[in-house]
């Protein structure tokens, strides 16, 4: 068939190509207007994105949240965007900043802020914060706020101040005949209760029970290098390299590596592979299980068994490690002031009081984390006081622009020495070498600030 | 026209844009500032880069000659009619229909190395239970071993290119007395192997993507980078790292490596494809 007669053939059934032609650019345009968050949908009120990351538990808190801000007033409405994993997030996050509409309000952890607070990614909050009539300075905790502050400015208002604790189960200790865990408990108890709970039940060689769940990452290490007397890096304020090869760390990592290696306490990594430890813990195959706040809301939907927190064990001295995320505005927001009076309701003692109560956030508002709303005894924890008890021992991971890269370097590493493919010395010698890289790639200019150790350390 | 057209906007002008992005620092929050072959020089030094580069090379060499074998074989032994040979056909072609992420997690079980089916008939069997995923020395060829079972493109592409034969030079073959063997050898190789070539430049190509759903979902590159391969690593780098640079001269590298790859493979087949090209 010629072109020409194509052409006839379509007119004779109402094809014209000119219209369909109109029509498509007409649908592409409206579809990319339709991208284009102005901030207003309904005449009188504004429209505020809000992206979130979290489990079903969560994502009812942030519902519940967003209803309570919308029921206070109505000119500010919440489009709440979740993405289930946190990984994930941040990969949507990128995406998002790439196609040049990231969410308004933006939730990030404090190791990924100064990344994006550095390029300009997000608004600078000390002007709102200043100005704000119901959040106040003297409410926060300090060393959190310090945490999202970058060049004195402060770019993100905390969510929560949460740390590494000891998730145990109780009724395998019971049926150990092991007490609970002591707030003062130190390596050897750590070690030798986590041999009394690794059992082979059935004696068929293979351990169904283990002691212990962990996983093999510098963020999970580096309280227990604190804790030795260690350092992660040559100057919190401005870190040129790791000091994982000195002493006190080498001491703290092989320690940390026993667990596996030399006590078997913890999952190897075929037995990992297979199902892994957060899941054996959930199913009552493992006693203890170390994490941060984040847990609870799906602990909390254990049925089998009763279990609660314990701080980390210590060393020569206490130490924890901060996990913290804050609420931030993007810098190419066109709403900002609807989106900053939406933070300013999530962190009031109101809003903190509703996320709280999901469980997931240790409350970054000290009135709030000292009150019921976080520390009723009705819902697990029973000791979540544990969490506010590790808050002057605790110390933050440098922020570093590059520190998700040197974090993700020697945990890979690290593995491997965990599992027992290398030899601790081995591991912790290429993880100073490949991070090397990282840190002069960045150069000193990457630096942001790191948050000084609580006082008394 | 209208699809040159198309596919000009929407793959051929961003492939280009980002290959210029490998000549920048880019982490989408700003403007993409020239480095040069910065990027190059930096991903050279990663030993993630070499892992990666060395993991597509190997599942590439393992699983386009083995996956056309297959094909191959298949096509053959269905092409000819006998009671049910539709359900079989249909079956060579149904894993190859199923979504990437179903058939990852379907994998992810099976070969689990405790719990998984296969190591439970294994060891039932008293046979070695390999620990799969777990092992650096086995976890590549799992996704080897899950490329063999989608192979229905090209069994249903060798199918057509056997019935195109004409039946007539089987009939003067047998006539001469030649045996089955020497029928395959002097006429169905030689008349399939423009399908065959068709289908090895086809799949060389489509390896280099084909790992990247499955290592995403199944491994995430562990264990220590022996599933590592080249589209995870340019996902990771742009979308973990907001390195798109970076991720854009990991791309370009593999681009490259594709071509040399297809030049290599177009000598082997030189003077041996479609009669209209010689």
């Amino acid at each position: 068939m010629t072109h020409s007669s194509a052409r006839q053939r379509g007119a004779q059934i109402g094809f014209r190509p000119r219209a369909v032609g109109l029509a498509l650019v007409m649908t592409i345009l409206g579809a990319l207007l339709a991208g284009c968050n102005t901030g207003r949908s309904v005449p009188g009120t504004t429209r505020v994105s809000f992206m979130v990351f979290g489990d079903p538990a969560e994502l009812a808190a942030y519902r519940k949240l967003v209803a309570a801000f919308e029921a206070k007033q109505s000119e500010v409405r919440i489009q709440l965007i979740h993405i289930p994993s946190q990984k994930e997030y941040r990969r949507r996050l990128a995406a998002d900043f790439t196609g040049g509409a990231p969410a308004d309000v933006l939730l990030s952890n404090y190791l990924r802020f100064s990344d994006l607070a550095s390029r300009g990614g997000v608004e600078i909050l000390t002007p709102y914060f200043v100005r704000s009539t119901v959040l106040r300075e003297e409410e926060f905790n300090p060393l959190v706020l310090k945490a999202f502050t970058w060049r004195n400015r402060l770019y993100g208002i905390p969510q929560n101040v949460s740390s590494l604790v000891v998730y145990y189960n109780k009724a395998l200790f019971d049926a150990a005949g092991l007490p609970y865990p002591e707030d003062d408990w130190n390596w050897n108890d750590f070690v030798r209760t986590a041999r009394a709970l690794t059992r082979d039940v059935d004696s068929d060689g293979r351990t169904d029970q283990y002691g212990l769940g962990v996983e093999p990452t510098l963020t999970r290490l580096a309280p227990f290098i604190w804790q030795n007397g260690g350092e992660l890096v040559d100057n919190r304020l401005e870190p040129t390299r790791l000091r994982l090869l000195e002493a006190p760390a080498v001491e703290a990592a092989q320690w940390f590596v026993d667990l596996q290696v030399r006590h078997g306490v913890v999952p190897n990594r075929v037995e990992e592979r297979a199902e892994e430890s957060e899941a054996r813990f959930l199913n009552g195959r493992t006693a203890m299980f170390l994490n941060s706040r984040r847990g609870v809301p799906t602990y909390r939907e254990i049925r089998g068994f009763d279990w609660d927190v314990a701080p980390l064990p210590r060393a020569k001295e206490r130490a924890g490690i901060l996990h913290s995320d804050a609420y931030f505005i993007a810098r190419s927001s066109r709403v900002k002031d609807a989106a900053w009076r939406f933070i300013e309701y999530a962190c009031s003692r109101e809003g903190q009081e509703i996320i709280a109560a999901s469980g997931r956030t240790v409350p970054s508002n000290m009135t709030v984390a000292a009150s019921a709303a976080f520390l009723d005894p009705e819902r697990k924890p029973q000791n979540s006081r544990v969490f506010l008890d590790t808050v002057p021992v605790m110390r933050a991971a440098p922020q570093h622009a590059g520190w998700v890269d040197i974090e993700e370097i020697a945990s890979d590493e690290l593995e491997r020495a965990f599992y027992g493919e290398v030899e601790l010395a081995e591991a912790l010698r290429r993880t100073v070498e490949r991070t090397q890289n990282v840190f002069n790639e960045y150069g000193p200019g990457a630096v942001s600030v790191a948050v000084p150790p609580a006082p008394g350390h | 026209m209208p699809f040159l057209g198309g596919a000009l906007l929407l793959v051929g002008v961003p492939a280009l844009l980002s290959f210029a992005l490998a000549f920048t620092r880019y982490d989408a929050l700003g403007p993409p500032q020239w480095v040069g072959l910065a990027n190059f020089t930096e991903a050279l030094r990663d030993i993630r880069l070499g892992a990666a580069i060395h993991n597509s090379v190997y599942f590439i060499a393992l699983a386009v000659p083995l996956r056309l074998v297959g094909a191959l074989l298949l096509a053959l032994l269905l092409n000819r009619p006998f009671r049910g040979v539709g359900a079989c056909r249909a079956a060579v072609y149904l894993p190859t229909v199923i979504p990437d992420a179903a058939y990852a997690l379907i994998w992810l079980w099976i070969f689990n190395p405790v719990f998984g089916p296969l190591n439970l008939v294994l060891g039932a069997l008293r046979l070695p239970t390999p620990t799969w995923l777990a092992d650096p020395a086995t976890a590549k060829l799992v996704f080897v071993g899950m490329s063999l079972f989608q192979i229905g493109e090209g069994f249903v592409i060798l199918l057509a290119g056997l019935k195109s034969i004409p039946r007539e030079y089987y009939e003067a073959a047998h006539v001469a007395g030649g045996s089955r063997w020497q029928a395959f050898l002097c006429i169905t190789a030689p008349l399939l192997w423009p399908w065959l070539a068709l289908l090895t430049f086809r799949d060389v190509i489509h390896s280099f993507q084909y790992t990247f759903t499955h290592a995403f979902l199944m491994t995430g590159g562990d264990p220590y980078y022996s599933t590592l391969f080249m589209p995870l690593l340019v996902y990771e780098e742009a979308f973990d790292r907001f390195r798109f640079g970076v991720g854009s001269a990991v791309m370009l590298l593999m681009f490259l490596l594709t071509a040399v790859m297809i030049a290599a493979l177009y000598r082997v087949f030189r003077g041996r494809g479609y009669a209209d090209a010689a």
